[in-house]
């Protein structure tokens, strides 16, 4: 009953903070990251212990009872949503404070705290019409979240979009519990495997949650969504709101029946929306929208794992299952914590330039030396480098991967271009890394903006330290954190409970101390001998050039033109060029942009032919009242002949 | 005791012979053209001056530029560790160790491309750009190449990887890492390591501004991966596991010998490519490693 009570307490501070947030700022924090420690501790509880915390009470909401459950799956789930959900907390203190914001920071708080409530309430409640109802919930106060700088014009579209898209899903999500407490003749959630016959229900869930997820390609309001939210609530959307979809998947793959192919489509899907996120990232200029579309890559890489895992279900149990199971969960807490470290460091270049655009930044690693190391190792940790977390969670994906390929049966069908595309993405997203990290931290400032930035305070700093501590800890000691995801996995399911840690994981662990620490040393040996050799300054070498510029150097367009090229059938980007005319040549430009392909080239025109076809309908419309008499007569006369021919012999 | 004494001992092996290999590629190529060409222990010379010489840093620079080649040369004597050696084995071997392989060159990819952009050059910028760009397509080569050899052996293990008798595929294996190897490396005709121009340069560009000790990192680090290449393409065609320990010790130097000599009858014969040309050959790399995954697939023992 413990973790009950602690729910309890975590839900009344988060609720206090709800409350009082708006007009107490200090008290707000100390409310919401006090629920949110206790929340995380009650999910610890469950994650290390091994009995779930069920709690089922005669006390009916919209006549339904209520029912809650924290078993290792959601308990798991609530583990990210608590720590970056506290992360988040802290750093708003200081990123959306009341005195630059006085109108938008009181609402900020308000939402953050119905978010987190509402996904909480998405990961306890094991009742349909309510988990419907919280699901509604978090989608909502999401949009309140998106639109909190509401004065902007792409802020309101890209709030318009998310909810428009975000309901798409709702629709799918509701035919998909309403059919399935029409089968079962209850709205009470649970594993439900003997029933057959839900099995087609799956593509529902897959859609609706997937729309959630980003799945590609489902993903098109999450660029706009997550580069235009204020930073911590990026950081918040991207590490833990599409993780929530993500969980949708996961949870009823695991308690319902699935249909045969499932599987392999929902790796199919993974492995395209891994290459494909990647590929949009690596062409984008706007940090954020970098950073946003890297998460539908690694959304991809997730489900790249839950689909093998199915597979591995399907295949009696193959060991192999699990550690692609175990990778894929792993890979959520990963991303969680390298992801929103990596949108707070956006936001705090953002914070300390008032840019997002990578051409306008550039140095910033001197004037903001802990932004630009901690947001290099998130850029690291996120293209999977060893001794880091991203690197444990893809190997134990590669295992269970060349395991399924290995097993030559048919399940070789998906594993091995899932693997090509898995080493591919992660090639894509080491340059887009790279990329982004050298245009916004290396170099000579491109702009006044970014020559006189300022370092981050520290309550910006500390979620930062804290979450780049997350990083370090899972990849130095993957070991310590097996149990959790042993005992997730034996949650999803019943038969993998209680999974060995394989035995590599140890030695692995040793390596990648031994790594950190090599790195460290031979870095400093090398110093130490240039320092000792001699340093001077001079110059950066530019062919010649007496006077190199900051415009001269590379840009990030440049950077992606290459490997962007390769993509350009998908990602159709837009050139626009002015070139220098005249001996006395007055402007010269080139602008270019990637547009959001699906939605722009896909989406957009289908929804014109739908308008336009509304508005030619519309015009029957018009307020003669002579005419509306002629459609009343005609439709009559319809109806008469259709009874008089269906009368006829 | 025994244990460190070995990793101590490979270690020196790595480390010494690496320079080596440069050095008999610019024989090769002075030899095809006619010329003397300069001694095979060249780097080795060049590395003992650099290490005493001082360093001149861009103003640009912060400590990561020289901390980069640090790492990147640890990550790439790292992975020739993880690399058995014939019957010898390998330091340290674990389920998965091929895993680490590929990933400590992306860490050695990733610190490179960093340090160089450290500087603001446009060139250096032109050099990480290419570099990581045509990483992507090697890396897929290569992973497919990897994993032809674990479907063939049903391991993920190196050491059993490498060991196992060659399956059909195995001249399609050893022609597309071949391609991989001189793309990595950045060899003729994907990259002119002797070219002057740095717009038509990746590797070589993006070292510009290195100097003194760092630039002995990167340059020893190149030697390793080329050297470590030449065991991995080696090892994955030739099966050395049947022989005596001398005589597979010899095979597998002598391999390693026909393919250096071999990079450099490539880049003696062979121009640069355009650069717009280097992605269809590294597509036929990977599909090279791929109809060796399918042979070994389909057309393997049970």
């Amino acid at each position: 009953m413990t973790p009950g009570v602690l729910l309890l307490i975590a839900a009344c501070g988060v609720i206090a903070g709800l409350v009082l947030g708006p007009w107490r700022p200090r008290l707000w924090l100390a409310l919401t990251s006090a629920g949110a420690i206790v929340a995380l501790v009650a999910a610890l509880w469950v994650l290390v212990g091994a009995t779930d915390w069920e709690w089922r009470s005669g006390f009916a909401v919209a006549g339904e009872p209520l029912h809650l459950r924290l078993d290792g799956l959601s308990a798991f789930f609530l583990v990210l949503l608590s720590v970056v959900g506290g992360a988040g907390a802290v750093y708003a203190r200081e990123y959306w404070a009341d005195q630059q914001h006085p109108d938008s920071a009181g609402r900020g708080r308000l939402a953050w705290n119905a978010i987190s409530l509402s996904m909480g309430g998405v990961l306890l409640i094991s009742n349909g019409l309510h988990f419907l109802i919280a699901w509604e919930l978090f989608a909502i106060s999401g949009y309140f979240l998106i639109v909190l700088e509401r004065q902007r014009r792409e802020v309101r579209t890209a709030g318009w979009l998310y909810l428009a898209v975000s309901h798409a899903g709702t629709l799918c999500l509701f035919a998909f519990f309403v059919a399935l407490a029409a089968r079962t003749g209850s709205w009470e959630l649970g594993p439900l495997r003997a029933h057959a016959e839900l099995a087609p229900l799956f593509w529902l869930a897959l859609a609706g949650f997937g729309v959630k997820a980003g799945l590609f390609p489902l993903h098109i309001w999450l660029p706009s969504a997550h580069a235009n939210a204020p930073s911590h609530v990026s950081a918040i959307m991207s590490g833990v709101a599409i993780k929530m979809g993500l969980y949708g998947i996961i949870r009823f793959g695991g308690w319902l029946p699935v249909p045969p192919a499932a599987g392999g489509v929902v790796i199919g899907i993974g492995a395209v929306t891994a290459l494909l996120g990647i590929a949009f990232a690596f062409a984008q200029n706007d940090l954020k929208r970098l950073l946003a579309y890297c998460s539908v890559e690694n959304v991809g890489i997730i489900a790249i794992g839950l689909g093998g895992a199915l597979l591995g279900v399907r295949h009696g149990d193959a060991p192999w299952g699990r550690l692609l199971l175990a990778g894929a969960l792993l890979h959520v807490w990963n991303h969680g914590a390298f992801k929103a470290l990596l949108f707070l460091g956006a936001g705090s270049v953002l914070h300390a330039t008032g840019t997002r655009e990578l051409s306008r930044l550039g140095g910033l690693a001197r004037v903001m030396p802990w932004t630009a190391g901690l947001f290099a190792l998130g850029a690291a940790a996120i293209s999977a480098l060893p001794p880091l977390n991203g690197f444990v969670s893809e190997w134990l994906l590669y295992l269970g991967l060349f395991d399924a390929a290995a097993s030559r049966s048919h399940t070789a069908w998906a594993a091995m271009p899932a693997v090509i595309a898995l080493a591919t993405a992660g090639a894509l997203a080491l340059a887009s890394f790279v990329k982004a990290s050298a245009m916004i931290f290396l170099g000579a400032p491109r702009t006044e903006a970014a020559a006189h930035a300022h370092e981050c305070g520290p309550w910006m700093r500390g979620p930062m330290l804290a979450l780049a501590g997350a990083c370090v800890g899972i990849g130095l000691a993957p070991c310590v954190f097996w149990p959790a995801v042993a005992r997730a996995v034996g949650a999803w399911n019943p038969a993998w409970a209680g999974a060995e840690m394989p035995a590599p994981l140890f030695t692995l662990s040793a390596v990648q101390f031994a790594l950190a620490g090599l790195f460290i040393a031979g870095g400093t040996w090398l110093w130490r001998r240039a320092r000792a050799n001699g340093l001077r300054r001079a110059l950066t070498w530019d062919c010649g050039y007496a006077r190199p510029t900051a415009r001269m150097q590379y840009t990030g367009g440049s950077f992606a033109g290459i490997a962007g090229g390769w993509f350009a059938w998908i990602l159709q980007p837009e050139r626009a060029l002015r070139r220098p005319r005249g001996p006395f040549p007055g402007r010269a430009s080139r602008i270019e942009r990637v547009p959001e392909t699906v939605l722009e080239r896909g989406i957009e025109p289908a929804g014109r032919v739908v308008m336009r076809a509304s508005a030619a309908v519309r015009r029957l419309q018009h307020g003669r009242l002579q005419f509306y008499i002629l459609y009343l007569a005609a439709g009559v006369a319809v109806l008469a002949m259709l009874v008089w021919l269906e009368g006829r012999p | 005791m025994i244990a460190i004494l070995e990793i101590i001992l490979r270690l020196a092996l790595w480390l010494v012979l690496a320079p080596l290999l440069p050095g008999i590629i610019n024989k090769v190529k002075a030899w095809v053209a006619g010329r003397k060409g300069p001694p095979v222990l060249q780097l080795y010379y060049d590395l003992a001056r650099l290490w005493q010489k001082g360093v001149v840093l861009s103003t640009l620079a912060s400590p990561g530029f020289i901390a980069g080649p640090a790492v990147a040369w640890v990550a790439l004597v790292g992975a020739a560790l993880l690399l058995p050696l014939g019957p010898a084995g390998s330091a340290l071997s674990f389920r998965g160790d091929v895993l680490l392989l590929v990933y400590l060159f992306a860490v050695a990819r990733f610190c490179t491309a960093w340090a160089a952009l450290e500087t603001g050059s446009a060139f250096e910028g032109m050099g990480a750009a290419r570099e990581v760009s045509y990483a992507v397509l090697a890396e897929a080569a290569l992973i497919t190449g990897i994993l032809s050899l674990s479907v063939q052996t049903g391991s993920v293990t190196l050491a059993a990887m490498l060991s196992q008798p060659v399956g059909a595929g195995a001249v399609l294996l050893a022609a597309g890492l071949f391609a991989v190897l001189l793309a990595e490396n950045c060899r003729v005709p994907f990259d002119d390591p002797n070219t002057h121009l740095e717009l038509t340069m990746i590797h070589e560009v993006m070292v510009l501004d290195h100097s003194g000790p760092p630039l002995a990192a990167v340059l020893h680090g190149a030697a390793v991966k080329l050297l470590l290449f030449a065991v991995l393409l080696s090892q994955a065609v030739l099966p050395l596991n049947g022989l005596p320990p001398l005589l597979a010790a010899v095979t597998l130097g002598a391999a390693v010998l026909v393919v250096t000599v071999g990079v450099g009858l490539v880049e003696s014969l062979l121009a640069r490519f355009a650069f717009r040309r280097v992605p269809l050959l590294l597509t036929t790399a990977f599909l090279l490693c791929l109809f060796a995954l399918l042979l070994a697939w389909k057309g393997g023992a049970t």
